[in-house]
């Protein structure tokens, strides 16, 4: 489902975050897909392909991760992963279900390359979480 | 040089769904029940919210907004039962909620009891775009097949209700309204079921009951929770 757009969408949230951490190269962006997000991920890395040449750090690359559907039963308060899309638990057989994960588009990682020669990377920028 | 990661751990569309949230809480306080109507091209629409106008002959307050690529020939057969404004995208194959908030400020300023939004024939894109409703409901008829359900898990995952148009044409269609029903109740168990036939004006007092019911759930709710709010919030939020 339109995958060009949400690329675009998607460059324009990681080039704030890269801009926030003073990046100097975005080495790999980490994105998460689901059966249910609408998006295929064969057409995501065709569209990043067209359309990282207008990012500003074009050396980047995209890794989909493809995730399951994952669901909490609220009878009986199992998690458990959908095989199909049939929408029942497979411990009680109830269809009382809340998704957990498997039905977005996520943008999980940036790996970023900063320049830790200037006096604020040495006392260490905090926005975002680090590794 | 060094190497950093960040997580972010966000849903990519979290701004959109947000927006559209908050335009659903606006319908809400508004005390307007909203419904997208989406399908394939063709399954009758158009005709159901025809018929739906003429059943509720004025009683309740309704305005539409149609999505069309082209033309505003749904909006015309419309016109004559209800506000009624024509959005139209051009190439876009799903309606956003944008253009569905500027087809807002084109309707009559007055207060309505249901906004009906018509999407654009298509059982793929309109699945990923709230548009702000309160119900969700997907038409299918009896001339596009019972096995419909499970080739379009999204729409139908995030529908609440399937309305079977096209009854009259059972009698000559291999449909099976039960296999359609079980076939949609496998992705979404909650879905209900409601059949119609427009050109025979049969199934309204069904359909008609049931957008009246969840109108007056939608209401219940908001003022059950409007009671409970601690006051600083009834006077605005902050």
């Amino acid at each position: 489902m339109h995958e060009e757009s949400l690329i675009r969408s998607l460059l324009r949230q990681v080039e704030v975050i890269a801009r926030q951490h003073k990046a100097v190269a975005v080495d790999e962006i980490q994105v998460e897909v689901g059966p249910l997000s609408g998006v295929e991920p064969l057409l995501l890395q065709d569209a990043f392909a067209r359309l990282k040449d207008s990012f500003p750090w074009s050396g980047a690359k995209l890794s989909v991760q493809e995730i399951g559907l994952d669901i909490f039963c609220r009878s009986c308060e199992n998690e458990s992963q959908l095989k199909d899309f049939r929408f029942v638990c497979g411990y009680c057989g109830s269809t009382v279900l809340q998704v957990l994960r498997g039905d977005a588009f996520r943008l999980l990682n940036i790996n970023l390359q900063v320049d830790d020669s200037s006096s604020e990377s040495r006392i260490g920028s905090h926005c975002g979480s680090e590794l | 040089m060094e190497t950093k990661t960040v997580i972010v751990n966000q849903d990519i569309l979290a701004e959109k769904k947000r927006r559209a949230s908050a335009q659903r809480d606006v319908f809400t306080q508004q005390g307007t029940f909203v419904v997208n109507l989406v399908s394939s091209p063709g399954a009758g629409k158009t005709s159901l919210l025809q018929a739906t106008a003429r059943h509720w002959s004025n009683r309740l307050r309704i305005g539409v907004l149609v999505g069309d690529l082209a033309t505003d020939r749904d909006a015309e057969r419309l016109r004559p039962y209800v506000p009624v404004e024509q959005l139209t995208t051009g190439g876009a194959c799903h309606l956003e909620l944008s253009l569905v908030q500027q087809g807002l400020s084109r309707l009559p300023q007055q207060a309505y009891d249901f906004l009906f939004i018509e999407n654009i024939g298509n059982l793929v894109c309109p699945a990923s775009h709230d548009l702000g409703e309160h119900l969700r409901v997907v038409v299918l008829s009896t001339t596009e097949g019972d096995d419909k359900p499970g080739k379009y898990p999204k729409m139908f995952r995030t529908s609440q209700a399937m309305v079977i148009s096209k009854s009259d044409l059972l009698p000559y269609v291999p449909f099976s309204v039960d296999a359609a029903t079980a076939d949609a109740r496998l992705i979404q168990p909650d879905i209900v079921t409601i059949l119609t036939s427009a050109t025979r004006n049969e199934g309204f007092d069904d359909w008609c009951q049931f957008l009246e019911d969840a109108r007056a759930a939608m209401l219940t709710e908001r003022d059950a929770y409007s009671i409970t709010a601690p006051l600083a919030s009834l006077h605005g939020a902050p």
